[in-house]
């Protein structure tokens, strides 16, 4: 075990502005005992590796207080080659091994994807139950937009919009219906692998049946999980997108025009899984070689996850091209925004705690003079929305993919009602 | 060993129940801390990185709450040791009777005055933190070398104090002005102009009579072993340079908009003879932000942020005795000013400044600077390092320490126990314009090796061994009964004038004192 040095606490340090923005983690700003920091959940690591301590109710409410956002992981890689979540997901794992987790919660959505295909318990033939009728959909198209769980039952508004806007580009394509299966990423993160795998091989088995060549994702959760985390256990050979990326390739292209002026004044909120975790591991095959007693390294260099290869542009890109919009920044983004408080089963076995994180990043919004509120992930966007209504924050929230869509020439103010009129 | 039912309640009543834990999970956690496990090895343990596990964690969150569980602990003779950010060994209990005060919800700022150029700060607010609310006055303040993560109220009060910018920014324990203190029996003193009675201030840390400053830390600090600071006052200083903080790119790969008037000077200085005058006359023309000397190894690892990247870094790396000095301006005169010094002193001293010819740093390297974030790149070789000597003295002293150390530090780089720096990895930096120094000889080992560990705790104690027969100065790290035993009889038996100061404190050895000394008599 090296260095513990707390940076894991805060953001990077030379990214720090502010005394009140300085903090990198919501876990242990909330909870405050040492333990529930990214240094002092490698201590727990250490202690239940070497018998100090052995799973309890202590431990389980301690390890699965974790949104698993990675920011720890991103200011300890400024200098340190430690790991801290992936030993968080390691630890889970171990836990879920030792009969010591997840949380019963967490447990009992596990139980019902198992069921339906889906954590929230809702019929698996009405996944796509959204669709407008308007809408069609190409069973040879090669592009393929993966509609998720929580944007299937719960956030419907951003299915839409992803639907309108592939529909008003002219883009061919296809959704899997009731081949379409929870991507696993809610039962990853509690460290239930066996579980999750069973998932992944339903997704890929059906998608490699179907010869698709680019897979599209408004989910930030789905496209993470299928990006990053698919590949550590079985290869494919698609592309997989992330709508914003998309969205702006069209835009880029000329295949969509923005022309409807918003005159709003947005901030954005950059999505865990979209941002720093949405970064693929890179193979290496290098050698480590010892340099002298206790130095070795890695030649060539050995590719370190640092945050920096997530998606960042591409939103920024999109919100920029609206246009009358005015978009400005809260002080800790990209690699290291602070997390909305919703992920790694955190908004449903601690509902208060995803609650009070994503009160926090709400005032941070609020400070930077925005009135609106954008986001790319349907777990963020409910979870923000539930921390602006709780707080009385002068905030709209919106997915940036409805802005798109009001850009595109639809009214804002019809926006909500279109959702009401085709669900 | 937990609390008994009815104190935890006591605590609770206090603080409230959430911030009171006497938990296993949460316990072991705080049992461990890094460099423990040499620690345990110099003091004949097992080297594991755990301490005694504390009897519960408490976090309170104001000067009242720490009185509150000081007293309560005097009552039940329980022992407490006050933490700020937490790192390292010295927050470690040393006993099974104590408890452990977090004070990470003492965070605020509770005043910045930049007129008289202080700020007044609790235990939790980080260096970065200070130093950026600072900045919005065009102000800094000291940072130790620990980096911008640790708290300047423990530096400042309780620990060390040397940093990256001292020539610029001092030393903590010259820094600090007005302390709130709560004593071991739970009554508060204040320090200095703080403690007034009418137009009470922060700007000034003595008093009439004999000054509490130097019994509160001295040169090393109490490490908690004689109350809890709870408040400070400590200086603030012109930011060198414009406060723009512009940073492209992701983690960790920045670039930094270096300002304007910045410049760095690398310069080797061929010996330790020569380095000491040319330290020296540098120094006596006070326009350094940063003046250091540091191993050419030493030197690759702040300009690094990877083992892997120092490789090409092979021009410093084989520099015999280099010195580093930043110079900042806020002002073009200013800086060319400064620039022209330094000029016409490399000609003097015959001296090439190898920046912009034999290597140039990346941009990240100005604001990490600034920032005093450079301390921790020690941790990219080894994953660990801890530092022998760390005496305050002339430069001709802690030079002589440096070279007179190699051979010893060679023999255990040739057992293989710890890294290969040559036997020449030490950091020294200036202090008040040349007045004095400090140097600290960086020793990298390995912490999940228990050869290693081993090596590291033998090394330290032949160190001190040799520091005291060759009179080589105080190191920081005289801690603990056993360690001042040591020394005090060879240095006017200070000792035992600390342990009198103990005793006067805190005759019922309520505040840990594990890594201070203890009232008990020497035997
Ligand atoms: C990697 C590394 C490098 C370091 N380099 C330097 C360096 O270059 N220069 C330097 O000066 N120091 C250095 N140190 C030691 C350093 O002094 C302390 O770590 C730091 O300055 C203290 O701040 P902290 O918040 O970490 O304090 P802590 O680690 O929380 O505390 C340090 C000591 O003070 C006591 N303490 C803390 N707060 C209080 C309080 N409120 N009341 C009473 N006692 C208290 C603690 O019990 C402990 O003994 C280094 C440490 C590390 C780990």
């Amino acid at each position: 075990m090296a260095l513990l040095s707390e940076k894991c606490k805060w953001i990077p340090q030379v990214q720090i502005k502010s005394q009140k923005y300085a903090t990198a983690c919501p876990s242990i700003d909330i909870y405050n005992y040492h333990p529930y920091s990214g240094g002092g959940r490698i201590i727990l690591a250490l202690l239940l590796e070497t018998g100090r301590i052995e799973p309890s109710e202590e431990l389980r409410e301690i390890v699965y207080k974790c949104t698993e956002c990675g920011s720890c992981a991103v200011s300890c890689k400024f200098l340190n080659t430690l790991e801290p979540l992936e030993i968080i997901m390691k630890l889970r794992e171990k836990l879920v091994e030792l009969g010591g987790g997840p949380m019963p919660k967490q447990q009992e959505y596990i139980e019902a994807a198992n069921k339906v295909n889906n954590p929230y318990n809702e019929p698996h033939e009405k996944r796509l139950a959204w669709l407008p009728k308007d809408i069609r959909l190409d069973p040879d198209a090669k592009v393929l937009y993966f509609v998720g769980c929580t944007s299937s039952y719960r956030r419907q508004e951003m299915a839409i919009a992803a639907a309108r806007i592939l529909k008003a580009a002219g883009i061919p394509f296809n959704i899997l219906q009731d081949e379409e299966f929870c991507c696993g990423s809610p039962i990853l993160r509690t460290g239930d692998v066996k579980t999750f795998k069973k998932f992944l091989n339903k997704n890929l088995d059906v998608i490699e049946s179907k010869g698709i060549d680019t897979v599209i994702f408004s989910c930030a959760g789905c496209y993470d999980t299928f990006k990053v985390d698919y590949p550590l256990y079985r290869e494919y050979t698609f592309r997989v997108l992330h709508t914003v990326e998309f969205f702006d390739e069209l835009l880029d292209t000329g295949k969509l025009k923005l022309i409807k002026e918003i005159p709003i004044t947005v901030t954005y909120h950059d999505p865990c899984h979209l941002g720093r975790n949405a970064e693929r591991y890179k193979d290496w095959d290098g050698d480590i070689v010892n340099l002298m007693p206790l130095v070795s390294i890695n030649i060539p260099p050995k590719p370190k996850r640092t945050g920096s290869n997530g998606i960042y542009e591409p939103p920024r890109n999109i919100l920029k091209k609206i246009p009358g919009l005015k978009f400005v920044e809260m002080e800790r983004i990209k690699e290291y925004a602070y997390c909305c408080g919703a992920g790694a089963g955190v908004k449903s076995a601690f509902p208060e705690f995803a609650l009070q994180t994503a009160k926090i990043r709400i005032e941070e919004a609020e400070d930077t003079g925005a009135d609106t509120l954008v986001s790319a992930c349907p777990f963020c966007s409910t979870n923000l929305q539930d921390g602006i209504e709780e707080s009385g924050a002068n905030l709209k929230y919106y997915d940036i993919s409805e802005l798109i869509l009001m850009s595109l020439g639809l009214e804002p103010e019809k926006l909500k009602e279109i959702t009401k009129e085709v669900v | 060993m937990v609390l008994e039912k009815e104190i935890l309640k006591k605590f609770q009543d206090i603080v409230g129940s959430k911030n009171v834990n006497d938990g296993e999970v949460i316990t072991n956690a705080y049992s461990y801390n890094w460099c423990m496990e040499y620690v345990n090895y110099m003091e004949d343990k097992e080297p594991i990185p755990f301490s005694p596990i504390p009897k519960a964690v408490i976090l309170p969150s104001s000067t009242e709450e720490v009185q509150e569980v000081v007293k309560l602990c005097n009552k039940y003779r329980i022992q407490f040791k006050a933490q700020s950010t937490g790192l390292g060994p010295w927050n470690q209990p040393s006993t099974e009777n104590s408890i452990i005060l977090d004070l990470r919800r003492m965070n605020k700022i509770i005043k910045i005055d930049d007129k008289n150029l202080y700020a007044v700060v609790e235990p939790y607010v980080s260096g970065a933190q200070l130093q950026v609310e600072a900045m919005k006055y065009d102000l800094t303040v000291h940072m130790p070398g620990a980096g911008p993560q640790v708290s300047p109220l423990a530096s400042a009060t309780s620990m060390n104090g040397p940093g990256f910018t001292s020539p610029h920014t001092g030393h903590s324990a010259r820094n600090v002005l007005g302390v709130e203190w709560v004593l071991p029996n739970g009554e508060v003193l204040k320090l200095g102009s703080a403690g007034l009675k009418n137009h009470s201030d922060w700007y000034n840390g003595d008093g009439p009579g004999p000054s509490l400053r130097g019994i509160m830390r001295g040169w090393a600090g109490a490490k908690s072993g004689i109350g809890v600071f709870t408040k400070v006052a400590v200086k603030l200083f012109p930011y060198p340079c414009s406060t723009e903080f512009k940073l492209q790119g992701y983690s960790p790969n920045y670039n930094f908009d270096i300002p304007d008037f910045m410049r760095l000077y690398v310069m080797d200085c061929g010996s330790y003879k020569y380095l000491k005058k040319v330290i020296l006359r540098i120094e006596e023309e006070e326009i350094s932000f940063m003046c250091s000397h540091l191993s050419g190894y030493g030197l690759t690892a702040i300009f690094s942020h990877s083992v892997e990247s120092m490789m090409d870094k092979m021009p410093i790396a084989s520099l015999k005795t280099p010195l580093v000095v930043l110079i900042a301006a806020r002002t073009k005169y200013e800086f060319n000013y400064k620039q022209k010094v330094m000029e016409i002193l490399l000609d003097e001293l015959n001296l090439k400044n190898i920046i912009g010819t034999k290597y140039t740093p990346n941009s990240i390297f100005y604001a990490e600077a600034l920032r005093s974030n450079l301390g921790l790149h020690g941790f990219i070789v080894t994953g660990g390092f801890q530092s022998a000597k760390g005496q305050c003295d002339t430069v001709k002293t802690c030079l002589r320490t440096t070279k007179k150390s190699i051979p010893l530090k060679k023999k255990y780089i040739k057992k293989g126990v710890i890294g290969n720096d040559f036997g020449e990895g030490v950091w020294m930096t200036s202090y008040e314009s040349g007045h004095y120094f400090h140097v600290e000889s960086i020793t990298l080992f390995d912490q999940t090796d228990e050869e290693s560990v081993k090596g590291m705790g033998e090394f330290m104690e032949d160190n001190y061994q040799f520091d005291l027969v060759k009179h080589l100065g105080a190191p920081f790290f005289v801690e603990g009964d056993r360690m001042h035993n040591m020394f005090g009889p060879y240095m006017m038996n200070y000792h035992k004038w600390l342990r009198k100061i103990k005793k006067a404190f805190d005759p019922n050895e309520i505040a840990d004192s594990g890594f201070y000394i203890s009232a008990k008599s020497e035997n």
